[in-house]
């Protein structure tokens, strides 16, 4: 497939497919008393059950974008409709989970009351919350673990409980920052097929923000790439693997490294443009 | 390496320790006398009594003993008898001692974390108080003892107020400077989780602000005890605070060693008290750094 193909085939869903959709999105932060413009007139939609990643070098407000989704960051102007209900800023959206770059969970709750945080908080009885804590425990690995406080668990398995703590609720949009930033490459990997087997069976709508283009390939439906500061939308590129994915097989193919060639050079050149001063 | 610890051989170590001390605060002064270039002239019992008559004391302070010197029974009546009459008894000042410092704790740290929390939590409201509560912390507190003393009477009520007054700060600043140092991460995470503000501030607030408010606490419990016997100095007619004073009075050094020990074993269970709570409310911390 030729590269102008890839840009051109993606049409906007019709209205009644988006889950969510973002107008003229734009975010001036006040910092020491200059104005940096973090996002620049920022516009797109995601389909139900779509897996999008926002790609983009560090610095190009691709965060900024999921957190004035996620409603904790207010935008400076523009619209954000998660099912076609514009979003209150410092109120949390029902139905939308958020898993952070760096794992907030608790560290006075053990693993298993962590994922059961959710369901504690929506009032669900005892017996049905630990049901379903157990189920995502032994769904991440973790069962072992239940009783353990966090700081006692690797990085990855962290990562997996916090991913659990947001699941736990059933969400149906999905908002990650980075999650897996943190870990090393392979414990990374592992991470993918874990998401990648929820997802398959959930088919959850995913926003997912990183600035690892790997990463982006093996999970995503559609990349959306950020240029440098302000953040704007510069390219759109569909991701077109077969699924089920397996993430340690898809590097493989001639596919993945075609098109990781076809979006590293578009990449690369925002990361040079962002080193600029 | 460390070495592992052999908790027999700590033991036998400290009791060394405690034997030695007590031998030379028993006999130390009487070697003096006899060879003067080698001790020097401390340990005047007039000034620091010694062990043998600090027991001695103590036994008839808690009206085991009689002022004569025989042992008071218990079948015929003369221990209840001396209880009776001793109005100050060692019983009854260790008791309403003990009293009024848990009811200045509890009350000191209960609004003390309260109004930390609320003030660490509300950058408005903090910045209204912020001068008031530097202005009032510059007062060492125990200078107002002797007012409290005298609005309150010499009952309980100032002993339970002074305590009070000392204790507050402390806690308060504690547990503000925890509540102000959260982790806005768990907030956020407990926020998009559905939480709402009284949910965060049960589940996540209180939780993180827990280890701050701790470290208060076993300084809080000997200044709720400074208080209440700082209170008892100025005016009481019970306590061990009045027995320090009634054995001054007497110039009965005695006396007022049995109560500085009594005040002692007091703080002591008190400090063991809070520690057994802190290890079983904190009990996550000793699970951190397990890698």
């Amino acid at each position: 497939m030729s590269v102008e193909a890839l840009h051109t085939r993606y049409v906007d869903a019709p209205p009644d497919l988006r889950r969510i959709d973002v107008r003229g999105l734009c975010k001036t932060f006040q910092l020491a008393g200059a104005a940096i413009e973090a996002v620049r007139d920022v516009s797109f939609n995601v389909r139900r059950g779509e897996f999008v990643a926002l790609l983009g070098p560090s610095g190009s407000g691709k965060s900024t974008v999921l957190n004035m989704i996620a409603t904790l960051v207010k935008p400076t102007s523009g619209e954000i409709l998660i099912d076609g209900t514009p979003v209150v800023p410092g109120q949390a959206t029902p139905n939308v989970g958020y898993v952070f770059q760096r794992d907030t969970l608790f560290p006075w709750r053990t693993v298993a009351d962590n994922i059961g945080y959710g369901l504690e908080l929506a009032g669900i009885p005892v017996a049905e919350r630990k049901e379903r804590v157990r189920a995502c425990l032994t769904q991440a690995g973790l069962q072992d673990f239940g009783n353990a406080y966090p700081p006692a668990l690797s990085g990855g398995m962290r990562q997996r409980a916090a991913l659990m703590r947001t699941l736990v609720v059933e969400p149906q949009v999905l908002l990650m920052d980075e999650p897996f930033g943190a870990l090393d490459t392979h414990t990374k990997i592992d991470m993918h097929d874990v998401l990648l087997r929820i997802w398959e069976r959930e088919k959850q709508t995913v926003l997912f923000v990183t600035h690892d283009l790997g990463e982006a390939l093996t999970l995503a439906d559609r990349i959306i790439l950020f240029s440098a500061r302000p953040g704007r939308i510069k390219e759109t590129f569909e991701v077109d693997f077969a699924r089920p994915r397996n993430a340690v097989k898809i590097r493989e193919t001639p596919r993945y490294a075609e098109l990781f060639q076809l979006i590293w050079h578009s990449l690369g050149e925002e990361f040079i443009r962002g080193r600029k001063p | 390496m460390r070495r592992a610890r052999r908790p027999g051989r700590t033991f036998a170590w400290q009791a060394l320790i405690c034997v030695c001390l007590l031998s030379i605060w028993q006999w130390g002064y009487d070697l003096h006398g006899r060879l003067p270039w080698l001790v020097p002239d401390l340990l005047d019992p007039y000034f620091v009594s010694k062990p043998s008559d600090i027991f001695e004391h103590f036994l008839t302070l808690s009206c085991l003993k009689s002022k004569l010197g025989v042992f008071n029974g218990w079948f015929n009546g003369e221990f209840t008898r001396c209880m009776a009459r001793s109005e100050n008894n060692l019983w009854v000042a260790t008791a309403i001692t003990l009293k009024n410092t848990f009811f200045g704790f509890l009350t000191g740290v209960v609004s003390g974390f309260a109004a930390g929390l609320v003030l660490g939590r509300s950058d408005h409201l903090s910045a209204i108080f912020q001068p008031f509560i530097t202005a009032v912390n510059s007062i060492p507190r125990i200078a107002l003892a002797p007012i409290i003393v005298l609005a309150f009477g010499i009952g309980d009520t100032s002993k339970i107020v002074t305590s009070w007054i000392v204790v507050v700060f402390l806690v308060f600043f504690n547990t503000f400077e925890g509540a102000r140092s959260i982790d806005e991460g768990f907030v956020n995470a407990a926020r998009l989780l559905g939480a709402s503000e009284w949910q965060i501030t049960r589940t996540v607030v209180i939780p993180s602000t827990m280890a701050w408010v701790f470290a208060s606490l076993t300084p809080a419990i000997s200044f709720a005890l400074i208080g209440v016997i700082v209170g008892e100095f100025i005016g009481a007619e019970r306590g061990i605070g009045r027995l320090i004073i009634e054995s001054e009075a007497r110039a009965e050094a005695s006396g007022m060693m049995v109560a500085v020990i009594v005040l002692m074993l007091v703080g002591v269970a008190l400090s063991a008290l809070i520690w057994r709570l802190q290890a079983y409310l904190l009990r996550w911390q000793q699970h951190n750094f397990a890698e």
